[in-house]
């Protein structure tokens, strides 16, 4: 035992309890939870004395899984004064909500009657009391059919009610009276009606309107429409009418009863013959040219189907293609890479469009569709692009513009490439490791097979695949071989050797080593869909924090003082 | 009337959660789909479907059954213990658990991080019992842990931030939002609000310190939370008042120790039924043994299931 008497207020209970224990290992032990998993004596004490009574083989742990015996039955009739955990179908017949002392809290209970048997005739059904301990008003309303399971007998004065309590579960089978849903007519600012789907009701300015035709599907013919837009101070939206529309641009409009729905992923305010619109009068509100400001776009805001963007890209790399249409015509496609603060995307157009790399443009009325989850902007008139003379900000490296993203900003926002985010590693999928690749599509192969091509001699590949999470939000990841490899420091052919050595259990076991909760830096582009966030990375590695300065920030945040 | 859009199928995020915000929590949630997901809501707001977890080994058991192996164990971090298991069904985990288990049995200990989804079960007497069935895991350093110990602070602070705020507003989304409840913890606090009584939220502060005091390598914590239950002690007689807080509940499990305690400990049910008779729910009673035997130190347990006081 070490000569500062550290621990021996400890070590002295520990030979109480285990006296073959030899003191020098206790003191060691006590130091190793003192100084390697941060527990103090007083708190390790336990720990201790459990582990040198196992080491003597002295504790009988006796896990038993508790008895959970479960009773069901129809009819009240079955069930005795002391039945527990009970399950039984009944009708509700009054549900009455009130607040009770128990030992000196109040406590909102309930109380009410019910029936058992209740599929059949209220002539043959028995009716009890019962008290909710559980708030279970939600489920419990006035002639429904619900399943309790966990329920249990009291009986006071020979008299047997049921007791639902907290844990009860409470099933309904058929719904009983419910308060009417309050619709409100009262309109929604756009940023609301945006983060929505359903009907509702806004304002805006018509910030844009052009007619338009859709040709129908069937070939029956066309139909008239126009699209348009409209903004308020919270943001724009566009809409698509599909009765004819008599405003103008500039008219501050009251939209009653309109649907919102996506188009792809961009909501989109569709007008139809059960929509109210009227001349809205409001002085205060914003004009046109305001608005048309707060309207512009960048590039972290786009969403695949998105309409009329207006936006301000600087070229970085520039580029044209010739094909052969359908009809057989020659056509020439131009493309490039663009970035702005925000991020970067491609841009497309469909017309003689030729600037020059580091040059900057306002886009408008400019539509944005995906490519493999990547923005793309598509313009198809010289008249859509005005090259600016002035650069609306200081010029941006393209080869080292990183956009520093949260995951809530990625699981909130579209698609977007070149973005950088720090998170912790929560999970190692185990699909990580070699694949087979189609040599003509390039899918992973399953068992040898391809969806598209059938049965193929597979091209080896590598990638990891994890999870990203915050404890909020979250995104899969997904490391190619390039990335795989710069990741692990090893080569493609050093990491199948790995693989084959550990085998594929033993290469997930050292990748969960190596980042199960360590916090990592990427760099990449993110898709993002209903199934939730992804990010290919591009580069990706642990990142080393400070302790004390990660701990200052906390407490600083929080105002915390130790 | 607009609503929001359809929910989407994601994945459950990890909360960062110590052990005592967990264990404390007896409010659950399963959906009636087949494949919606269970939540334990625990008093400060949070609905926890998965979690990321850390600390030392304390326990770790295998049991043979009919289909293979489980495992069942306990990690400890400076609030108290998570409980955590590995089912038979769990094979791609079962060469892992084996290793560790074979690590524990030999006496070495080590820190743990392990990802989990929340489980639990209920006693006879309706108590729920929170645990996670095991995801992944992996041993880590104490740089790991250390890390971890700031996150789940700070993701703790920020829900008791939260809470305090809900306490100014009704429990509707739009006034919670209007007092800047964060999103993702709305709906988990309106549930826990209607569930739980009042709570003191000093002592998720007291583990939140201690955590904080771990990571920067100080062990000298405030002791106002141990002194109380010592002070407690020495002035409360046998006699029990008919009102029982749960500072009472620690009084009756020490005495019935001190009364009952013939050298081998005394039982956990013994303890629970002291309190029961004296008034206190099962709940509670349960609540503070593990709280004398986990935060305070106020009582040991040599053998399992068995207590006792230190020293005697």
């Amino acid at each position: 035992m070490s000569d500062d008497g550290k621990y021996k207020t400890q070590i002295i209970a520990v030979k109480q309890e285990c006296s073959e224990a030899n003191v020098d290992e206790i003191y060691e032990e006590f130091k190793r939870y003192d100084e390697e998993f941060l527990i103090p004596p007083e708190d390790a004490l336990r720990s201790v004395i459990r582990k040198f009574q196992l080491a003597s083989g002295k504790e009988e742990t006796n896990f038993s899984t508790p008895q959970k015996i479960e009773k069901k039955v129809n009819r009240f009739s079955e069930l005795s004064a002391d039945d527990k955990n009970i399950t039984i179908e009944v009708s509700v017949v009054s549900y009455t909500p009130r607040v009770q002392n128990v030992r000196g809290e109040e406590k909102q209970i309930a109380f009410g009657w019910i029936e058992d048997n209740p599929w059949e005739e209220v002539s043959n059904r028995d009716k009890w009391d019962f008290k909710d301990w559980g708030q279970h008003s939600n489920q419990l309303s006035p002639n429904s059919i619900v399943r309790l399971e966990g329920v249990s007998v009291n009986e006071w004065n020979g008299k047997k009610s049921i007791n639902i309590n907290r844990s009860t579960r409470v099933t309904v089978l058929s719904e009983g009276d419910t308060t009417p849903i309050q619709i409100s007519n009262e309109p929604s600012n756009i940023a609301k009606i945006s983060n929505s789907v359903g009907f509702g009701s806004t304002i805006g300015r018509i910030m844009s309107l052009k007619a338009d035709v859709i040709i129908k599907k069937d070939g029956s013919g066309t139909l008239d429409i126009f699209r348009g837009k409209i903004a308020d101070s919270s943001g724009s939206i566009t809409f698509l009418s599909w009765v004819p529309f008599t405003f103008e641009e500039g008219d501050l409009i009251k939209l009653n009863n309109i649907s919102v729905r996506k188009f792809r992923d961009t909501p989109e305010i569709n007008i139809s013959n059960d929509a109210n619109i009227e001349l809205y009068r409001d002085s205060n509100f914003l004009s046109m040219d305001e608005l048309s400001e707060s309207s512009e776009s960048s590039i972290s805001d786009l969403r695949n189907g998105m309409r009329d963007i207006t936006i301000k890209l600087q070229i970085t790399s520039w580029d044209h293609r010739k094909f052969t249409a359908e009809d057989g015509t020659d056509r020439i496609v131009r493309s490039g890479d663009v970035i702005d603060p925000t991020g970067r995307c491609r841009l497309t157009a469909w017309c003689d469009f030729n600037p020059k790399v580091g040059d900057y443009v306002i886009i408008n009325e400019s539509r944005a569709q995906f490519w493999q989850g990547s923005p793309d902007l598509v313009v198809d008139n010289l008249d859509q692009i005005t090259i600016l003379s002035d650069a609306p900000w200081e010029n941006i490296d393209p080869n080292n513009h990183w956009v520093d993203v949260t995951m809530e900003e990625l699981s909130l926002g579209g698609s977007r490439r070149g973005i950088r985010i720090s998170s912790t590693l929560v999970s190692v999928r185990k699909d990580s490791g070699i694949i087979f690749r189609c040599p003509d599509c390039r899918r992973v192969l399953r068992e040898g097979i391809c969806t598209e091509h059938g049965e193929m001699d597979g091209v080896e590949d590598l990638r990891l695949r994890f999870v990203l999470d915050n404890g909020i939000s979250n995104a899969s990841l997904l490391l190619s071989k390039d990335a795989s490899e710069i990741f692990l420091e090893k080569t493609f052919e050093e990491i199948k050797i790995e693989i084959s050595t550990l085998g594929h259990d033993g290469f997930i076991n050292y990748l969960r080593k190596l980042t199960l909760s360590k916090t990592v830096e990427v760099k990449g582009r993110a898709l993002v869909d209903e199934q939730g966030t992804m990010i290919l990375a591009e580069k990706m590695q642990l990142l080393q924090k400070s302790v004390e300065i990660s701990a200052s920030k906390v407490m600083e945040k929080w105002g915390v003082e130790l | 009337m607009i609503s929001n859009s359809g929910q989407r199928v994601r994945r459950q995020s990890a909360i960062r959660i110590f052990a005592q915000e967990f264990a404390e929590a007896n409010l659950t949630e399963r959906g009636t789909g087949e494949y919606d997901p269970a939540f334990v809501i625990t008093k400060l707001g949070v609905k926890v479907n998965r979690a990321l977890v850390c600390g030392v080994i304390e326990r770790l058991d295998r049991r043979e059954g009919d289909n293979g192996p489980s495992f069942s164990g306990t990690l400890r971090d400076p609030t108290g213990n998570h409980r955590f298991n590995v089912a038979p069904f769990q094979t791609e985990l079962q060469l892992d658990i084996e290793e560790l288990h074979a690590r524990f049995e030999s006496g070495d200990r080590f820190l743990m991080a392990l990802i989990g989804k929340s489980n639990w079960f209920e006693g006879d007497e309706g108590g729920i019992f929170t645990s996670f069935r095991a995801e992944e895991f992996s041993v880590i350093d104490q740089e790991t842990y250390l890390n971890w110990l700031i996150e789940a602070s700070d993701a703790t602070l920020r829900r008791l931030n939260s809470h305090e705020r809900s306490l100014e507003a009704d429990l509707t989304p739009e006034s919670l939002l209007a007092v800047n409840v964060p999103r993702d913890l709305i709906e988990g606090t309106i549930s826990a609000r209607q569930h739980y009584q009042e709570f003191d939220s000093e002592t998720y502060k007291l583990g939140i310190l201690k955590a904080l005091s771990s990571a920067l390598g100080k062990n000298n914590l405030p002791e106002v939370e141990n002194n109380r239950g010592v002070e407690k002690i020495n002035d409360t007689s046998d006699v029990v008042s008919t009102e029982i807080s749960p500072e009472d509940a620690s009084v009756v499990i020490i005495n019935t120790i001190k009364r009952m305690d013939s050298g081998v400990g005394v039982e956990y049910d013994v303890l629970v039924e002291a309190c029961t008779i004296a008034g206190i729910s099962r709940e509670s009673a349960e609540d503070s043994i593990e709280d004398l035997r986990d935060l305070r130190g106020d009582i040991i347990e040599p053998r399992f299931g068995f207590f006792r006081l230190p020293g005697e």
